[in-house]
């Protein structure tokens, strides 16, 4: 039923100027299952997520693109629309607004530009909501914090552990591959390493 | 409230003072208490028709002619404006004024101005479709009014989506944040290419939309369903009699419930179907065995109270005892402890239960008593048919079947009487809304009425219950004359009383507001066959209430009866109908001025008065 030759076309447009939109998708897992996307933005400049990027798990259904795909957040964030419990997205084109015309790319557009311009008066996560309201600079710092905390942390972790990997003995180039296949996992890049 | 006087009993002695056995009093008095009630009940106007599987096309399509006439529109696009402002033609013409034709359609969908081939090359290159980013010839891309394009495999998609999520009344263009509704024609054509069935489905939202999305009619609620629907002109808060012969209350869709609002018949519905009441009543009256848990009811004697387990314990604080006891003590056992508040709750829902006990024996009665007179039809039937082969010169005996349709009308008025008072009178709804002086005023007020009809009601029931075929004509003019009489005086009295409950008791209401179908002297108007041409008025009364149904209403049990025609009471009275409708009283007025065609007996006055 899904619409594969849509889907791969999508991935291909979409990542071609990945660079210049700051949003991205992958397989998951680096898998081969079309249903099962990951999907990357950078936090929008001038917000308290500037910084950061955002890990999107992404599902089609089976009635893509004519029913809308299932989107949820990977990585932690602190923000009106998206629970800071699972991640789950308040957004109107994800659900009754969505048009088969939509891609994912212009979803996960549409994410970015929620991250700037949050609406607390539809909260998916009403403690941050009440605090967006009524103390704003409590909720920049919290959300900065976060952003700093979560969204950050796989990137500067990584120069870490390859260069952990590398004082080991390992050249470079293998730890950065090796780490990249595993998702950025030390011990399992250490296992495979090891294993040859 | 009322004690349990036996009202049959005392009947021809007590109640005189709504008991008139001159009638000439009687009829003087009904006819200025016509005059007024008349004024009345013009607010509660209302005229119900039935809508068929056949007649549900014709239904909508008239309304559809209307906006199409007026807006010089195509009929899919009637009906997507229809659709959405519920097939309120009327509104839809109020919006035109204040919002714009422009504004008006945009909102609903509409798409009028064409756009089409605005944005399609004109070129028969294969063009890109914007849902699978496939090159299609231009053979089989379609384009809606809106000026949105995609190929077909694609709309049909989307459209059988659409219509598997149940918005078959409402597909919206592909296009992001485009309002426009679909060509329901570009629909059917498409889907039922690949899927007939999801097209046939589609055309039946379509045309059931006029039932579901409408607040004037609403589906018939008999199980197993009998297909039809039941359209309201006038006041919603009515109660009807669908052509399959089930009446019930409009509003809320259970069966006929007036005086109470459908609130009220919801919590007493409810209240008699929970167990609350009987956790009440074991409450109250016994208490759990300390070893096997059951509730143990005392039966007599000393508070040492054994359960059949085996278990012997104290009826007055239910802790386990030895089985050594005097007359007034148990051995090595004292309780005289008091504990006020458990006290308080026994007391309280002592006295809950009572109260509650009280109304619903006296609902239960007359519920009771209607369906045993129900059962009195057939004989009656059997005493009428030998009366009429009797040497007598009394040939018409039509008197007995209309008192006995108003004993129905007047014994469920009173049966639904008891639970209204019970939420009137209680603190469940309109606690805060009175102060207790009031309410003990209007209650009194209100139990003066109940009581009166109540005796009136009974006295009627007595004299139909008599053995009129073995009777001297004498003797039979006696009885129709009562029978006359206290069908007039019961009618009169729901009628006041059902004023009472608006004017007295509803009326004064801040808070809560609270609907009551109309009393309808002549019973529930089975609803008519829908007339199909509405273009005049006439057409419409006469059609709105066919003749022959007189005969069919009559054989219904539940006091739906409809009025015989008035030539019967003219003989009895040279007058009018003894079933003293004020609207027919009206009525045979009109009549004998106008000297007019026969008007039939079942149209309302507004309708005769007009012509």
């Amino acid at each position: 039923m899904l619409d594969v030759s849509r889907v791969q076309k999508e991935l291909m447009e979409c990542n071609r100027d990945k660079a210049i939109s700051g949003v991205s998708i992958v397989l998951h897992d680096g898998g081969s299952d079309l249903s099962h996307l990951s999907g990357t933005i950078t936090g929008p400049v001038g917000t308290p997520y500037e910084g950061g990027t955002f890990q999107i798990d992404i599902s089609l259904p089976s009635g893509y693109p004519f029913e809308p795909p299932k989107m949820q957040f990977i990585t932690k964030v602190w923000h009106p629309n998206i629970s800071s419990q699972n991640g789950a997205i308040c957004l109107d084109i994800l659900k009754d607004q969505w048009s088969p015309a939509l891609t994912l790319k212009t979803a996960l557009l549409s994410l970015q530009a929620l991250l700037s311009a949050p609406e607390p008066d539809d909260p998916q996560d009403a403690v941050v909501a009440q605090q967006y309201l009524r103390e704003y600079p409590t909720f920049v710092a919290t959300a900065r914090y976060w952003t700093e905390v979560f969204a950050k942390r796989t990137s500067v972790g990584i120069e870490e552990k390859v260069q952990k990997l590398v004082e080991m003995g390992f050249s470079e180039d293998l730890v950065k591959n090796t780490l990249e296949s595993v998702n950025g996992d030390e011990n399992m890049a250490l296992e495979k390493l090891c294993s040859g | 409230m009322a004690d349990d006087d036996d009202f049959q009993s005392s009947s021809d002695l007590e109640g005189a003072d709504c008991y008139f056995s001159d009638q000439d009093d009687v009829l003087e008095e009904t006819v200025l208490q016509v005059l007024e009630d008349g004024r009345e009940e013009d607010c509660h106007w209302s005229v119900s028709s039935v809508i068929t599987k056949e007649s549900l096309l014709a239904a909508q399509k008239e309304d559809l002619r209307k906006v199409m006439d007026l807006l010089a529109l195509r009929e899919q696009h009637a009906r997507t404006l229809l659709i959405h402002y519920r097939w309120d033609v009327e509104r839809i013409f109020e919006l035109l004024e204040q919002k714009g034709k422009e504004r008006l359609f945009s909102e609903a969908g509409v798409t009028t101005i064409q756009h089409k081939g605005l944005d399609l090359p004109d070129s028969s290159d294969p063009v890109e479709c914007n849902v699978c980013f496939e090159n299609v010839s231009r053979s089989t891309v379609t384009e809606m009014d809106c000026g949105h394009y995609y190929c077909n495999d694609c709309w049909t998609e989307h459209f059988i989506v659409k219509i598997n999520e149940g918005q078959s009344r409402r597909i919206r263009c592909i296009a992001p944040k485009c309002n426009a509704v679909c060509d329901e024609a570009v629909v059917r054509n498409l889907v039922s290419a690949r899927h007939p069935d999801i097209a046939d489905r589609f055309d039946r939202f379509l045309l059931e939309s006029y039932i579901e999305d409408n607040n004037k009619v609403k589906w018939c609620p008999s199980a197993p369903h009998c297909g039809n629907a039941i359209r309201v002109e006038g006041d919603i808060y009515c109660e009807v009699e669908c052509a399959c012969g089930l009446q019930f209350c409009f509003s809320c869709l259970s069966q006929a419930h007036s005086p109470c609002s459908c609130l009220m018949w919801e919590l007493w519905t409810k209240k008699c179907h929970d167990e609350s009441e009987t956790v009440n009543w074991i409450t109250v009256n016994t208490k759990p065995c300390p070893k096997c848990h059951k509730p143990v009811e005392k039966n007599g004697g000393c508070n040492l109270v054994a359960c059949i387990c085996g278990q012997a314990f104290c009826w007055l604080c239910g802790g386990a005892t030895g089985r050594d006891h005097t007359w007034s003590s148990i051995s090595g056992h004292s309780c005289g402890r008091f504990k006020e508040d458990q006290e308080k709750r026994t007391e309280r829902a002592r006295r809950d239960l009572y109260r509650y006990m009280h109304y619903h024996n006296r609902y239960k009665a007359h519920t009771d008593s209607l369906k045993q007179e129900s059962n009195l039809k057939e004989t009656i039937q059997g005493k009428i048919s030998i009366s009429e082969n009797k040497e007598s010169k009394i040939k018409d005996y039509a008197w007995v079947t209309n008192g006995l349709n108003r004993l129905f009308r007047s014994r469920r008025v009173l049966s639904y009487s008891y639970p209204f008072a019970f939420y009137m009178f209680g603190d469940e709804l309109f606690k805060d809304e009175m102060t207790t002086e009031e309410r003990e005023l209007k209650q009194n007020l209100f139990e003066d009425q109940q009581q009166q009809l109540e005796s009136n009601v009974e006295k009627l029931s007595m004299f139909l219950e008599k053995d009129f075929q073995d009777f001297s004509d004498d003797e039979v003019m006696d009885t129709m004359s009562h029978v006359i009489n206290l069908s007039n005086v019961v009618d009169r009295l729901c009628k006041q009383m059902y004023q009472c409950i608006e004017n007295d008791l509803l009326y004064p209401l801040q808070r809560a507001t609270h609907n009551i179908a109309p009393y309808k002297s002549k019973g529930l108007e089975r609803a008519s066959e829908l007339s199909l041409c509405w273009d005049s008025d006439q057409s419409m009364s006469v059609k709105t209430y066919p003749e022959d149904s007189y005969a069919q209403q009559n054989l219904t049990a539940n006091g739906s009866g409809a009025t015989l025609p008035g030539r019967h009471s003219v003989i009895l009275h040279g007058s009018s109908s003894d079933e003293s409708g004020c609207s027919s009283r009206k009525r045979a007025r009109t009549d004998g001025l106008g000297g007019a065609a026969r008007f039939d007996l079942n149209m309302p006055a507004e309708v005769v008065d007009k012509n």
